[in-house]
């Protein structure tokens, strides 16, 4: 599914974000990135989620060369990608439903299918109840639910988490994760990079440590 | 049709975010299309006056107090064969002597003491319309005139009109050129308008990247908010316009309005202008 190839990335003065990392993740895996704050984590979903492009090496996704998609393809590419982060990115003066139906919504979806999977997903996160609320009006543990709701209601291939649990507290963050599990085990690929090493041993998958913009540590 | 229903409900949300901002713009485009519209209402009724006064412009040829019927008809034929004239008309000396008389009633009492008629025959000419502004043309048949025979003098008030559509052709090159600068002022404004609206949705437009949306869908709401700007603007200044040309008109009576399709040109003007605005900052968003 994804095929990362001795991928680089360097910024401004030749510091090395990534350094020649080679990995490689399946259809339907569920794995943590994972190192200190530098490490390479969030460039690396940077560039899965085609904000960037690698320096050298080579990003394949679903058989697809991330850096070699045109505009038009880089749109239909993301189309396939939900994403979810630390900050939530919620629009506060949308109401959660509005949110959430953003997403069908500038993708073209008709009406009454928007509002039917808008509901659906609203459901599943078990905010439903809530969906005339603003942003603001809810706990950082319900504006990541929302965010995770905004991330599947478009049915992705894969998701991608940076730090989604960041601003949560243990309890929470068990929580979101658990919902992670639930897409996971719907048959979609996801990608969660967060430095709690503590969670990653709770939720008990595969994970990938970097350091340095290098794989130092697969477990 | 679900996609302009997201546009315009976009960019209507947008306008009453930033209120002040966006009467900003629809003034400065109302002022550019009023400015315009002023422009086109003058223009249309000074055309209508210099029309007028050209068509009643006539070309006189003064014939000697001892014409032949022959050189009359040799002159007839000069005129005629010429293709340049419109209407012709033969004024004898006594009717000459009696229009004088009628336009000048003070004067008819000394005119009647002549012992002879002081006022020679002439072909009155009324000029084509096309041929109006055609200064070769009309000095060709002046000259041949004034070399036919039975002809004593010939007359054609032709430099105070080229004078005057001289001063006509100015007035519209500078009026044209004030409007092409406000307009370019007007969607500058909008533009600068739609960028600020652009940085206020910067989180949204990330979100909209980001699931992929299509680039038409990023970019709609802003040329969309262009366009309900320019035609605000448009409709504000067509209004104005009817204001100030009723006041106007209840001194200079015999003012007319814009016609009916020039009012909506001036409407889609307004609408192009925005839209033009609108679409210089949505093309820079990808």
């Amino acid at each position: 599914m994804i095929e990362v190839q001795r991928v680089s990335k360097t910024y401004a003065r030749g510091v090395y974000a990534l350094r020649d990392l080679s990995l490689q993740i399946g259809k339907g895996d569920f794995v943590f990135l994972t190192g200190p704050s530098g490490a390479g984590k969030s460039t690396l979903l940077r560039l899965l989620l085609r904000r960037d492009v690698p320096s050298d090496g080579q990003l394949i996704v679903g058989g697809r060369n991330l850096a070699e998609l045109t505009p038009r393809q880089v749109q239909a590419y993301r189309r396939s990608v939900g994403f979810v982060f630390q900050d939530f990115k919620l629009l506060q003066k949308k109401t959660l439903l509005e949110n959430v139906a953003f997403v069908p919504r500038v993708l073209g979806i008709g009406a009454s299918q928007q509002q039917r999977r808008t509901f659906q997903v609203l459901k599943w996160v078990g905010l439903q109840h809530r969906m005339s609320a603003y942003p603001m009006e809810l706990s950082g543990g319900e504006q990541q639910r929302v965010a995770i709701a905004r991330a599947i209601v478009n049915d992705p291939l894969i998701i991608l988490a940076d730090e989604p649990t960041g601003n949560l507290d243990p309890d929470l963050s068990l929580e979101i994760m658990n919902l992670f599990r639930e897409i996971n085990a719907r048959g979609t690929t996801v990608v969660v990079a967060t430095h709690d090493r503590e969670l990653i041993r709770r939720v008990g998958r595969r994970s990938v440590t970097l350091d340095h913009g290098q794989i130092v540590e697969t477990t | 049709m679900h996609a302009l229903r997201y546009f315009f409900s976009e960019a209507a949300a947008s306008l009453m975010r930033g209120p002040v901002a966006s009467a900003l713009a629809i003034l400065t485009i109302s002022t550019g299309i009023f400015v315009l519209g002023v422009f086109l209402v003058v223009n249309a009724n000074f055309q209508r006056v210099v029309d007028r006064w050209s068509q009643s412009a006539e070309l006189s040829i003064y014939l000697a107090d001892d014409v032949t019927p022959d050189q009359l008809a040799g002159i007839d034929q000069v005129t005629s064969r010429s293709g340049l004239v419109a209407h012709q008309e033969y004024v004898s000396r006594e009717q000459a002597l009696s229009r004088f008389k009628t336009d000048f009633p003070d004067l008819a009492g000394a005119a009647g003491n002549l012992e002879s008629n002081p006022l020679p025959a002439s072909f009155e000419l009324q000029l084509k319309a096309d041929v109006r502004e055609s200064t070769i043309a009309v000095d060709g048949l002046v000259s041949t005139l004034n070399g036919t025979p039975g002809v004593a003098d010939v007359r054609y008030d032709r430099e105070w009109l080229a004078r005057l559509n001289t001063v006509v052709r100015i007035g519209r090159i500078v009026a044209t050129g004030i409007v092409i600068l406000l307009a370019i002022a007007a969607a500058m404004t909008v533009s600068n308008v739609v960028r600020l609206t652009a940085a206020a949705r910067r989180d949204e437009i990330e979100i909209m990247q980001l699931v992929g949306a299509p680039f038409a869908f990023v970019r709609g709401p802003f040329v969309a908010e262009g366009i309900l700007q320019g035609g605000l603007g448009a409709v504000v200044a067509l209004i104005a316009l009817t204001f100030a040309f009723y006041f106007v008109r209840t001194k200079f009576t015999a003012l007319t309005f814009l016609a009916p399709p020039m009012a909506a040109g001036l409407i889609l003007g307004g609408i192009l202008l925005g839209c033009i605005g609108g679409y210089v900052v949505a093309r820079r968003v990808r």
